[in-house]
């Protein structure tokens, strides 16, 4: 088979059965990665599974583009019942271990079942074994990493940390030693299951349809990543990345609360000081120019990888409002040790600190900490307690609403959060309505596997390219401003279908855009010799991402579901460039219901039959 | 397939020849991101397929301190996979460096055993010893590089003071390693 391997690995841990099945009966309808993810999980898991249960599966899918030549096709998609939101989950990965699975002659492997002790799941090419990992059980993820690579050293490695083995719902799953499928809790999922890791190497390789016109399109596509703007930006990312979300007016501090911070100055100083005089060494996901991530070593305080992402180094600083880049470098170290999703965990200590300021949560709650705001010490004692479910750390390990809700009226009206209850990614989302639109509608409560990069994000710095965006997708340079209500539902409708796509073909959504759908649909031809044109895969996303709203259907979700934390409507920012911006929910559930209109469905949100017959998706509601 | 007579167009063409003779792949190591692009398109030129078991150039990664080195067959000037061959099945030649006739090749793997760096490997699936043949002379890795980090020279123009600048910054490197 070309492009694809064919083959998808089942693993069942409750009774140590492997079975492999074919791909080619999802892929016409479901392309890959996200897609067949969502088709099997359907398929695979009775209606209201529970998510820690044996019953529930947990499925990482690469795409049919994925581990080719093609840029930034890196990419594997983990998609699972979520503990955190009970609703579908996802999240996406770069790095190397999505192609290493092809290599050893895997789409995709789903594991269900629960193994009686600690086990990894051994692969090299068509020997499988699933192995005692007892040793390996309480060990952080760089250690597991390392101990499954001492037999070879290009072995790539999905693994647990502590957190994920105390079921903590804020632990993601961790690829090798940087790259995270952090949101939505699935370290959890794959603790229930007392998988500690799967460790794959892969010789056999992948055959492509059309060699020289896979190489002729992969070129083309590297070409213009190369020449878009950002591109050059990348290497100085690290520290640029605090001044870039200040001229984009999408920062917040503390618990949602503080535009202005008036320490922020110095942590961004601290911040630059620190990289600046680090060595760097400027890292790439497979076959990818982009060079997003390097690994950073710092005499005396340590060394480790660093992404340029707005959910981690950021997201530390900006929640907790820590000055000391020293700390907030440890807390970094920790987490991603610990294999928690620093996003929601910073976003939880915030609420822990905004609670125990206000007298909601008191020092004897806290274990004696002193939980305030900018204590890196604090902050790194709180990481302890959420990975091991100690004192406090057992009722924040379940993330900022059902903390909430545990704690009473007070701490609930404080809790932010998106659909479901999953913290938000870093950004303040009152002025930027498409966020907070998507943030409501998208199925695994997560918007930046939605619409991460919408053109309102960088409307403020970048107005000319946001503008051109917006009109080649809406039709109009209105739809880029961030507080409008006006076009936003067919915007966020846009970029969810390109998202979707970019998971389902197994590469990156950072260049997808810029190299254009033609290019992809091109090397989706010449990867897998099934001719397709850029409309046939637009409707494929449709159908994915119908499909993921009747899986929450399936789960119970209606309409109420669909909205975010209450304090985002009724309380107006106080200060900052947003001055007085709240969303209106009037005009916010307009925006739901022409949302839904987009997509065919009927004003609760439920497909209707003749979008179901449109997309073929008629059978999976009988 | 015999190497000799596929490229021998190379030794009879005068336009070609002077092209890719005493030309090298270099390496900047600093540049590479390890993105392994140039495995990726190695094995798709050559074996019309993507497998980096199957490339002729591997990034050899240490995760812990981000350093990426792509080891290939380095055209040595007294190579020790010559020495060792049984068989006389690699030629040395003056225009492409070493390559393997595969018609006198019997694969024992002396080669393999032999090369310090590791710059000859075996084909995973049909056992051949496979190295880089610098692709005619046009080597792809170079061209899809997209940091940079390989580049194809004139080993007449690598200049002292490139060496040095190589030496210096392989120094910080180490130097890093230790930390």
């Amino acid at each position: 088979m070309n492009g694809y391997t064919g083959r998808i690995l089942f693993v069942n841990l409750s009774d140590n059965s492997v079975r492999i099945l074919p791909t080619e009966k999802y892929i016409e309808q479901f392309v890959g990665g996200r897609g067949i993810a969502v088709k099997l999980l359907y398929e695979l898991t009775p209606k209201n599974v529970d998510p820690l249960s044996p019953e529930n599966a947990l499925i990482f899918m690469t795409g049919p583009l994925t581990g080719t030549i093609v840029p930034s096709s890196g990419r594997i998609d983990v998609v699972s019942k979520s503990p955190q939101t009970n609703l579908l989950g996802g999240s996406n990965a770069g790095g190397f271990f999505g192609p290493e699975l092809k290599y050893a002659g895997y789409d995709g492997i789903v594991v269900t079942g629960r193994a009686s002790s600690t086990v990894c799941i051994d692969i090299y090419n068509d020997s499988i074994e699933i192995k005692s990992a007892e040793n390996l059980s309480g060990k952080g993820v760089f250690d597991t990493v390392k101990a499954l690579r001492k037999k070879d050293e290009d072995t790539q490695v999905a693994c647990i940390g502590p957190a994920g083995e105390r079921l903590v719902n804020l632990s993601g799953i961790a690829f090798s030693m940087r790259n995270y499928a952090a949101r939505c809790g699935f370290g959890a999922v794959m603790g229930s299951k007392n998988l500690k890791a799967i460790a794959v190497r892969g010789t056999r390789g992948l055959d492509v349809a059309v060699p020289d016109q896979l190489k002729q399109v992969a070129d083309e596509m590297r070409e213009r990543i190369k020449a878009t703007p950002s591109y050059k930006e990348f290497p100085e990312w690290y520290h640029k990345l605090f001044r870039v979300l200040e001229a984009d007016a999408k920062t917040f501090f503390g618990n949602y609360d503080d535009a202005l911070w008036d320490g922020r100055f110095e942590a961004y100083e601290n911040a630059e000081k620190f990289v600046k005089g680090a060595e760097l060494k400027l890292q790439s996901c497979f076959g990818c120019p982009l060079r997003c991530w390097a690994y950073i070593s710092v005499r005396n305080v340590g060394k480790a990888s660093v992404v340029a992402c707005q959910g981690t180094l950021t997201s530390i600083v900006n929640f907790a409002k820590i000055k000391d880049f020293n700390k907030v470098w440890e807390a970094y170290i920790l987490c991603q040790d610990m294999g928690l999703d620093i996003s929601g965990t910073s976003a939880t200590i915030a609420f822990a600190m905004d609670l125990y300021s206000k007298g909601i949560l008191s020092k004897n709650q806290v274990n004696n900490l002193e939980l305030t705001f900018g204590d890196g010490n604090a902050f790194v004692s709180l990481v302890k307690k959420i990975a091991g479910k100690e004192g406090i750390g057992g009722l924040l390990a379940e993330g900022v609403k059902k903390a909430s809700e545990k704690l009473g009226e007070a701490a609930k009206k404080l809790a932010v959060y998106a659909k479901g209850g999953q913290e938000l990614w870093l950004m303040e989302i009152r002025p930027f309505k498409g966020v907070a639109l998507s943030c409501a509608v998208t199925d695994s409560g997560s918007h930046n596997r939605a619409t991460y990069g919408l053109c309102e994000f960088y409307y403020r710095s970048m107005k000319t390219q946001a503008e051109t965006v917006a009109r080649n997708i809406v039709g109009t340079e209105e739809a880029a401003q961030p507080t409008k209500y006006e076009y936003k539902p067919k915007l966020v409708a846009a970029y969810e279908d390109i998202h979707i796509l970019a998971d389902s073909l197994g590469v990156c959504s950072i260049p997808f855009m810029p190299v254009g759908l033609e290019l992809w649909a091109k090397a989706y031809t010449a990867s897998t010799g099934r001719e397709t044109l850029p409309k046939t895969l637009m409707t494929a996303a449709e159908r994915i991402r119908t499909l993921e709203r009747l899986f929450n259907i399936r789960e119970g979700l209606t309409r109420r579901d669909d909205t975010i934390a209450e304090r985002m409507f009724n309380e107006p920012l106080k200060e900052g460039p947003w001055k007085g911006e709240a969303l209106d929910k009037i005009m916010f559930e307009k925006m739901i219901d022409e949302y839904y209109s987009l997509r065919g469905w009927d004003s609760d949100g439920k497909p209707k039959p003749e979008t179901l017959k449109r997309l073929g998706l008629e059978s999976i509601c009988a | 397939m015999d190497l000799g007579a596929k490229y021998a167009y190379l030794l009879e063409d005068e336009d070609v020849r002077p092209w890719c003779m005493n030309k090298i792949i270099v390496v900047n190591y600093d540049k590479c991101t390890g993105c392994k692009t140039c495995e990726a398109v190695c094995s798709l030129v050559h074996e019309g397929r993507i497998n980096p078991s199957e490339s002729r150039i591997n990034v050899v990664k240490y995760e812990d301190t981000g350093i990426n080195i792509p080891v290939f067959c380095q055209k040595c000037g007294d190579p020790a996979c010559v020495a060792v061959c049984p068989m006389d099945a690699i030629i040395v030649d003056d225009y492409l460096g070493t390559y393997i006739d595969y018609s006198r090749c019997i694969g024992c793997k002396m080669c393999i055993l032999a090369c310090p760096i590791g710059g000859v490997s075996l084909h995973p699936a049909n056992k051949k010893i496979i190295m880089c043949d610098m692709c005619k002379g046009d080597p792809q890795c170079v061209k899809s590089c997209p940091e940079q980090a390989l580049e194809y020279v004139d080993v007449g123009k690598l200049s002292v003071k490139k060496r040095r600048e190589g030496l210096e910054k392989l120094a910080k490197f180490l130097e890093m390693a230790k930390i």
